[in-house]
């Protein structure tokens, strides 16, 4: 497949990532540095000062933050228990008691979104966080040593990328056998997590290959500083942008595989409760009790716009192509 | 070109026996083995060594492998243990299903898509670009089995039974079985909703991707010198300004390919459609060795295939790409 990697490298504008959103990394517009005032800050205060000023953000970190406090205190904000049945009241209408309804065994639908939202952000983020701690070594590594360790490593890459990514995590969920509670949780982060390595060592090493050819870098080694440290305070930094923004993207991307899924019976089991999961559950009711599918697929759907507005705004706010 | 073309072709080869060979090896390493299912409540160890045996199960994994490549060489896509059909019959009834639905749903993004983009950078920074660029935005965040239920909700449920939620009518001329008729409206009735459901993610990348590399396109000099030259606006856009710019958008839409066959897997369960996305969901979890091996193959195919075409669709966007 080289011919086939050649050819998308001759495409400038192209970061190859599986998803959604962060395929669009490369598409972004232009966005100019602004007047010469600001030039004394540092990038990052820069950055952060163009993201406070960008109203998609601003509202994408407010969902964001939002949706955190609700997974965070979800014990006391949800009125009822999330999986207690109650018989005697299955598929009641949206009324005072029951804000959102109960689904076929009862349930609190209110109670089970909020408890779920757990669920979405934990795999959501963490999923992320160990592809990044497991792919950003990877793609320094290869980047900046080159030779027999570069091919080894892009090859087990070349191998994750070569799968259609949704058949990958299938057979890694049936491979894990899903179950509930935390270590069912944990089992859809690391397949989650395992065919996303590849976007960020990927990301990491083409930085990577264009810093270590800096000056900055050969004064380094001229003066005698071991690679470990080089790497770490020198290269690292300069790669961080184009990493944060993938990350927030990301989340958006593993959020909705995670629901994807759970959608498909694969992921963390009841009796805890998952929004897609319950999406699942009650599409089969949506004939004689319509509103109960409504609601999971809406606090996915808001959960991943958060995301998704978040991301953008620190894309324009750091613009990756500027490095 | 044709040796390029020939070149490629070689080369997906290596591709798709890796692709194969780790699905094949991950499927055995699952505790458990269709066999038990097999026999149900008559199992018992003898039977099951029986079985074993009868369907090479007992050999080393590798050797197995072996064998599965050797019969496909002859065509031989195996027989599902569970069902007793052959792979390869099945895969052909659940081909055209699949295929009709990525078709189209890939023809609802690029109706939406196209117009929006153009739209949207032309335009820019007025309402409809603000209106076209939010819609795309929340297009991308709504997850392909949600744009399902909410179709369903509007058009299985609201105007009750407008559309069908769920079952399929095949194409005159791919009924599998004797008795089925097949019918152009059935088909298209049943096949619109799921269509859009996955379309419509599709339209919203697409969206944001087209208008992003339209505004680069149309900032370019050979654009300006087109309309100095007095040619209408029509051909300058679609022609100058569109082609180009959908290189880099039809990249990125290639390496969507893994993502599409998720979205068919998962709109074929919401809509219980005959396809291979339920037959690869349904044969993994029932850890039909055979069918999953056929379901990857057909994957794999899929995706390398699409992948060669999307290089191949440069040289007609750009001539000035040519592949040696």
């Amino acid at each position: 497949m080289a011919d086939d990697r050649e050819a998308r490298a001759a495409q400038p504008r192209i970061i190859s990532g599986g998803s959604l959103q962060e395929a669009e990394l490369g598409a972004a517009p232009d966005v100019a540095w602004r007047a010469k005032a600001e030039r004394a800050e540092s990038p990052f205060a820069q950055g952060v000062r163009r993201l406070r000023r960008s109203t998609t953000a601003l509202i994408g970190a407010a969902i964001v933050a939002v949706l955190l406090a609700v997974a965070l205190f979800a014990d006391v904000i949800a009125p009822r228990s999330p999986i207690a049945s109650d018989q005697t009241h299955t598929f009641e209408r949206p009324s005072r008691d029951y804000p959102l309804g109960t689904d076929q065994l009862g349930r609190d639908m209110l109670s089970r979104i909020i408890h779920g939202s757990r669920i979405s952000l934990a795999v959501g983020v963490s999923s992320v966080l160990l592809a990044l701690f497991l792919g950003v070594p990877l793609g320094m590594i290869a980047g900046y040593y080159g030779g027999r360790a570069d091919s080894l490593i892009m090859r087990a890459m070349d191998l994750i990328l070569a799968f259609p990514i949704y058949l990958l995590a299938i057979i890694l969920m049936v491979i894990f056998a899903p179950t509930a509670g935390l270590i069912g949780t944990m089992k859809v982060t690391g397949a989650i997590a395992i065919v996303r390595i590849p976007i960020y060592a990927r990301l990491v090493r083409g930085s990577v290959l264009s810093i270590k050819e800096k000056e900055y870098i050969e004064a380094c080694r001229a003066l005698g500083v071991r690679d470990p440290w080089i790497l770490l305070r020198h290269v690292l930094p300069n790669c961080l942008a184009p990493i944060i923004v993938t990350t927030t993207l990301g989340i958006a991307t593993s959020i909705i595989v995670e629901a994807t899924l759970s959608f498909l019976g694969l992921g963390t089991q009841p009796p805890t409760p998952s929004w897609g999961w319950d999406l699942k559950a009650n599409v089969a009711f949506i004939q004689s009790n319509p509103w109960i599918s409504l609601f999971p697929g809406i606090a996915i759907f808001v959960t991943v716009l958060g995301f998704n507005l978040f991301g953008d705004g620190l894309r324009d706010a750091l613009d990756p192509r500027l490095k | 070109m044709r040796t390029y073309i020939i070149r490629r072709l070689l080369q997906i080869v290596p591709t798709i026996l890796m692709i194969t060979l780790v699905v094949f090896v991950m499927m055995r390493s699952i505790p458990g083995d269709p066999v038990v299912a097999l026999l149900g409540d008559a199992y018992n160890e003898e039977d099951a060594i029986k079985v074993r045996a009868e369907y090479g199960l007992d050999k080393p994994v590798l050797v197995q492998y072996g064998i599965w490549l050797g019969k496909l060489a002859q065509g031989d896509w195996g027989t599902s243990i569970l069902s007793g059909r052959p792979v390869l019959k099945d895969v052909m009834i659940r081909l055209p299903v699949t295929l009709e639905l990525i078709v189209l749903s890939m023809a609802v993004a690029l109706a939406i898509a196209i117009p929006a983009a153009i739209i949207g950078a032309l335009r820019q920074n007025t309402w409809a670009d603000y209106s076209a660029t939010s819609i795309a935005m929340i297009g991308v965040s709504i997850p392909e089995f949600f744009a399902g239920v909410l179709l369903l909700l509007i058009f299985s449920v609201g105007l009750r039974g407008t559309l069908p939620s769920s079952g399929w009518v095949y194409l005159p001329g791919t009924c599998p079985m004797i008795v089925c008729t097949g019918s152009l409206w059935g088909n298209m009735m049943h096949v619109l909703m799921p269509a859009v459901a996955l379309g419509i993610g599709r339209a919203a990348l697409l969206t944001r991707l087209l208008r992003a590399s339209m505004l680069e396109v149309i900032r370019t000099e050979y654009v300006t010198t087109a309309r100095a030259k007095g040619l209408s606006e029509r051909p300058v856009v679609l022609k100058h300004a569109l082609k180009n710019a959908l290189i880099p958008t039809i990249t990125v839409m290639g390496l969507q390919v893994g993502f599409l066959i998720g979205g068919a897997i998962v709109v074929e369960t919401l809509f219980a459609m005959p396809g291979l996305g339920t037959f690869g969901i349904d044969a993994i979890i029932a850890r039909d060795y055979q069918q999953v091996q056929g379901f990857a193959l057909i994957t794999a195919v899929a995706f390398v295939v699409i992948n060669l075409l999307v290089d191949l669709t440069y040289t007609f966007l750009d001539p000035r790409i040519r592949y040696a």
